[in-house]
């Protein structure tokens, strides 16, 4: 599919261009003009990439030579045909369901397990096991097949004389996972994938139990390495899931141009840097949101009216925290530095702005405080300076920096800790442990692939974009992400609360959430019966959940701030404003585990239903809802946003350098001193356009099958209403995986 | 085993040319089996297959007066047998290891000829099911300095834990040990109904039973070598038997088990891994036998069983495959060779010379 990538903003319409009604006209028509749309379409000798995984900050393994496409284009050919043998074998020797046993003689048993770095892991329950024969015709007999049990162990049964038929050439123990859900006439079917398989040689099997001992499976295991719970990925990015086929090719197709319009800056700069500017760079990607309004109005996204409908309803998605002293006054605290581990470089001060409501419902910022070091010739950390829209130019100057501060906090915390990661602790402890259980239908279809893209992130962005653009080292943010994850938990959580009919960023979420939780209400009664059958499954994932959560912000040692009175203020401050922002409940009773408060909640304490609380069947339906919540919405809200509040260097980044003059970054926007260098430039606008443009897999269009019908068609029904708020239902992703 | 009425028309030529192929398989394993011990084992090493640490003695057996199992034309009621019995320790040349211990009965004072012989060894359960299983079994003992089945047992969970049932360690005597058959017989009675039987026998004076462990080891249970700090010798059960016998002799319980044939009869009830239910299959009194001299060292070698040496209704049940239950009797009874093999050693050879009481332990072989 490919974006459309509009550079020229349509005539501005009749009418006094500053009057709210035009204003709002030329905003809307600015916003459908910038819309990402998706169209499917590739050409022969058109670069193209070799996958998601050779995605690279600098340049990525792109291939534009026609001698090399061409031959690319010929290998692909190869593969077509290898995959028509591979669908000509599987039509010649198909694989029946019919079990070749006339006596029950015999049985293959062992246990799974999980492979430990340490050790044996813990058991692996419910795995589906066959046990096939191949025939010296190539011919598939099953043989038997069954499931191990709660604590890894099975017992597959078969005749022994059918087994150790002459014409038999091969036997073979296999190990499915499931690995995706799919919906037909609306029934979920689970769809294995081989994960394991192992010759068994003919003359071992002598009768009775052969066993097959302990099989150790590298399967969805945890990172021990990760300061988050964390899937263990292998180096090619290809297990313990892949991406659809469909997601690379949407992505493949998506990102080349805008890949090469990188290059082309990255070989500018490294060969002329004096020939390149920001500007330059600006004009070479697609137009985003700000750019085409300022095309039509002047100045107008640097004005307060913009910058408070944007903390309010953009990407950012602001908390509001009632101001204690001024009645109908509120706080939006953007955190900086903190004490992350951090360079000096980037300016990352403090930023809480206050604002008022206007007569429209939206907020109208009233004063910026920013403390922190605000130039390189500054040390004092604790520094205050306030500024009010009588304060000009340091008044536009604070915008910046509240903008900048805001981009980061949301991209860090709200995007990476509370989706992405966020998602994929769910993920883990889903794949790990739903099988039989119908909740795997309910969440498989909205956690795969998270895993996956939180994989290439580290690498691009953690532990390179993001550490080289901003304040935080790959130390510090992977600190702060640790630390936010502290406040993610699915008991208690609810929307935002709007503060105005204005607030449509809250009044989207609160009817998304509606959806949700209706949705989740009904598949889990309708499934109620199997649901408590394999209660066994629930509790395990409560219990992978909980066990490998981060502890409570803050509480552990070696999360603890700085001692002092004021790290220890701050500290508060955060922890406060946090619980708001996340919806975490402190005094809730939480787990503890090996002497650590865990911060997310449990689910059931009980292995099977008929010990369960009464509490526990609503608390399945939260973290259920929640989970699909973050998945889906939450992360949809700040990716599509993205490129329309930071795809404009000049206006937001990721982070403003010091500079070397005394002002620092309360400096012009035409200070390129203090705006991200012009290799940081490109990349961010290549960043904001992939992360925005290559979406793949929405709620509604279900492009794999896997999307609930009834979730679709509840989605649909508020199309209008969704529309009214400025949402796009088409839009929503079933997962993250981007 | 499904019989031809219950296979569809139209199929019975293809099951019975399986049932031929099955049971020529058979009879060449069998047959190669005991030529191969024969002319690898029993000959040029002078070795029984695995008992070959063992004392002989004589006695007699008294079938009870009142006999409570099915009348039969061989164990009539009051008839006294001459009886020559035979202890040993399995594989190893060393009473103090953990081995099964075994009691064979032949009903006769010869070493050689007899009506009926029976070969019994500790535990309900065996090792082995099969001739497939007892050839794999052969094949993976890999003994070195007496640690034997590692692999057999790692991938047998039913051979292990025969092992388990089976080994007896600081057994204080052969006489308070109970010995099994363990696979099932002919039992035909003379009212011509076709049943099976199991044979065991306990003390007369129901001793309790020693050297069981009450906690074996999945791991260690290959090991069979003697304990740090042994102090019993290599021939310390057989010497303690032959204290006891010329003291105050040994008297045993001879039972029988018996279960009623039928068409459809389950492959299980052949398996010796499969113990019979007690309360169906109660264990009844067949007589007492009681021991009173020993042989020498010479006679105890020369003694040997076999289950060819059985009246017709009381013999080895057919057998049809290598995987069949009843293959482990068959197979039994096409070693004759490897018998003869073994005598014609001694003859050639000279005969092979006691255990020494020497501190060579955990061995199997002689002259070592």
């Amino acid at each position: 599919m490919k974006a459309k990538t509009v550079k020229d903003a349509k005539p501005a319409r009749d009418g006094d261009p500053r009057d709210e009604k035009s204003i709002r006209a030329i905003i809307d028509q600015c916003k459908k003009d910038t819309r990402i749309e998706y169209r499917y379409g590739d050409g022969f000798f058109t670069p193209k990439m070799r996958g998601i995984n050779y995605l690279e900050l600098g340049r990525s393994k792109i291939i534009n030579s026609p001698i090399t496409i061409f031959i690319e284009w010929l290998y692909l050919k190869w593969r077509h045909l290898r995959d028509f043998v591979k669908r000509l074998e599987h039509a010649f020797f198909p694989r029946h369901e019919k079990i070749w046993c006339k006596h029950i003689d015999s049985h293959l048993v062992g246990r799974t397990i999980y492979e430990g770095d340490r050790g044996d892991g813990p058991p692996i329950h419910h795995l589906h096991l066959e046990f096939w024969g191949r025939t010296w015709l190539g011919s598939w007999r099953k043989l038997s097949e069954g499931k191990s049990d709660n604590d890894g162990y099975f017992r597959l049964p078969y005749d022994l004389r059918a087994a150790r038929r002459l014409w038999i050439r091969r036997l073979y123990f296999e190990v499915h996972t499931t690995t995706r859900v799919y919906f037909h006439e609306k029934k979920p079917r689970f769809h294995f994938d081989l994960w394991l398989r192992r010759e068994i040689a003919k003359s071992n099997l002598i009768g009775m139990d052969y066993n097959l001992r302990t099989i150790r499976l590298d399967f969805w295991r945890y990172r021990e390495d990760a300061y988050t719970p964390r899937a263990k990925v292998n180096a090619a990015g290809d297990e313990p899931e892949h991406y659809s086929q469909g997601r690379i090719d949407a992505l493949m197709s998506q990102v080349i141009p805008i890949e090469l319009t990188k290059i082309k800056h990255l070989d500018q700069i490294e060969l002329e840097p004096g020939t390149l500017t920001i500007p330059q760079i600006q004009a070479d990607y697609p137009m985003n949101l700000t750019t085409c309004i300022e095309k039509h109005l002047p100045g107008y996204t640097r004005g307060d009216d913009w910058f408070g409908e944007r903390m309010m309803n953009g990407m950012n998605r602001g908390t509001f925290q009632k101001d204690p002293k001024r009645e109908g006054h509120y706080w939006i605290h953007y955190f900086g530095k903190c004490w992350y581990d951090h360079n000096e470089v980037y300016a990352l001060p403090d930023v809480d702005i206050r604002f008022s409501l206007k007569e429209n419902g939206l907020p109208k910022p009233e004063e910026i405080v920013l403390t922190g070091c605000l130039s390189s010739h500054e040390h004092d950390i604790w520094k205050k300076r306030s500024f009010a829209p009588k304060d000009e130019p340091n008044w536009t100057y604070a915008k910046r920096v509240a903008r900048v501060n805001g981009a980061f906090n949301t991209e860090v915390e709200e995007h990476f800790a509370g989706t992405h990661l966020n998602t994929e602790q769910f993920a883990v402890a889903c794949f790990r442990n739903l099988k039989l259980s119908p909740i795997a239908a309910l969440l498989m279809p909205h956690m795969k692939e998270v895993s996956l893209i939180d994989h290439a992130a580290d690498k691009t962005l953690i532990g390179g974009y993001i550490a080289a653009a901003t304040a935080l080292t790959k130390t510090g943010l992977e600190q702060r992400t640790r630390d936010i994850m502290g406040f993610q938990d699915w008991k208690g959580w609810h929307p935002m609360k709007k503060l105005s009919e204005a607030h449509t960023c809250a009044r989207a979420e609160q009817l998304f959430w509606d959806i949700v939780t209706e949705y989740v209400d009904t598949f889990i009664e309708a499934w109620a019966d199997l649901i408590k059958e394999h209660w066994f499954e629930v509790y395990c994932f409560s219990e992978d959940l909980v066990n490998h959560a981060v502890p409570v912000a803050f509480s552990a040692p070696q999360d603890a701030p700085p001692k002092g009175k004021r790290w220890k203020t701050l500290a508060d401050r955060r922890f406060e404003y946090y619980c708001q922002q996340y919806c975490f409940d402190p005094t809730l009773d939480r787990p503890v585990v090996d002497g650590e408060t865990k911060a997310i909640s449990r689910v059931t304490a009980a292995k099977s239903f008929k010990d369960a609380a009464p509490e526990d069947w609503q608390n399945l339906k939260d973290a259920c809802a929640y989970a699909v919540m973050m998945a889906t919405y939450m992360h949809t809200w700040i990716n599509e946003h993205q490129y329309d509040d930071l795809g404009e260097i000049l206006y937001s980044c990721g982070g403003l350098r010091f500079g070397e003059k005394p002002e620092g970054i309360m400096a012009p926007e035409d200070d390129y001193d203090i705006a991200p260098d012009l290799v940081r430039s490109t990349q961010m606008l290549w960043f904001t356009n992939l992360l925005s443009r290559t979406e793949y897999g929405f709620i509604t269009r279900n492009e794999e099958g896997d999307v609930n019908p009834l979730f679709s068609d509840l989605l649909k029904k508020k199309r209008d209403d969704f529309a009214n708020l400025g949402v796009d239902v088409d839009a929503i992703e079933s997962r993250t995986n981007i | 085993m499904k019989h031809s009425a219950h296979i569809a028309p139209g199929r019975i030529e293809a099951y019975w040319l399986h049932r031929l192929f099955d049971m020529v398989v058979l009879w060449i394993y069998a047959k190669l089996f005991g030529l191969m011990l024969a002319l690898f084992l029993c000959f040029p090493k002078q070795q029984r297959m695995s008992h070959n640490n063992g004392i002989a003695a004589t006695g007699k057996l008294r079938i009870v007066d009142h006999p409570e199992f099915p009348e039969n034309e061989f164990f009539t009621p009051g008839r006294e047998f001459p009886v020559r019995i035979r202890h040993a320790s399995a594989t190893f040349l060393d009473d103090a290891m953990n081995c099964i211990r075994s009691l064979s009965i032949k009903l006769s004072d010869h070493h050689f000829k007899s009506p009926f012989d029976i070969e019994m060894n500790t535990g309900e359960t065996s090792l082995f099911w099969s001739a497939v299983s007892f050839l794999k079994f052969a094949r993976l003992r890999g003994e070195k300095y007496g640690i034997e089945y590692r692999d057999y047992n790692r991938r047998y969970p039913d051979g292990l834990k025969g092992s388990q049932t089976a080994g007896r360690r600081h057994a204080s005597s052969f006489h308070n040990l109970h010995y099994y058959c363990k696979t099932p017989f002919l039992f035909i009675g003379t009212d011509g109904i076709k049943r099976y039987a199991k044979y065991r026998v306990i003390p007369a004076d129901n001793e309790p039973e020693t050297g069981i462990d009450p906690d074996p080891s999945e791991w260690d249970q290959c090991n069979q070598r003697i304990l740090k700090h042994e102090t019993r010798g290599r021939n310390y059960l057989k010497y303690e038997y032959e204290d006891r016998v010329w003291r105050e002799g040994a008297r045993y319980r001879f039972q029988v088990q018996t279960h009623p044939a039928s068409d459809n009869e389950d492959p299980e009830v052949f398996n010796n891994m499969v113990v019979w239910d007690e309360d169906a299959h109660p264990w009844l009194d067949l007589g007492i036998m009681e021991i009173d001299h020993i042989l020498d060292w010479r006679e105890s070698t020369l003694t040997t069983f076999s289950v060819n040496n059985m009246p017709r209704a009381l013999g080895v049940i057919p057998a049809t495959s290598i995987f069949d239950y009843n293959s482990l009797n068959y197979m039994r009874a096409h070693s004759e060779i490897a018998r003869k093999a073994r005598i014609l050693s001694y003859k050639v050879w000279g005969m092979v010379p006691p255990i020494p009481d020497n501190d060579n332990r955990n061995v199997s072989d002689w002259g070592q």
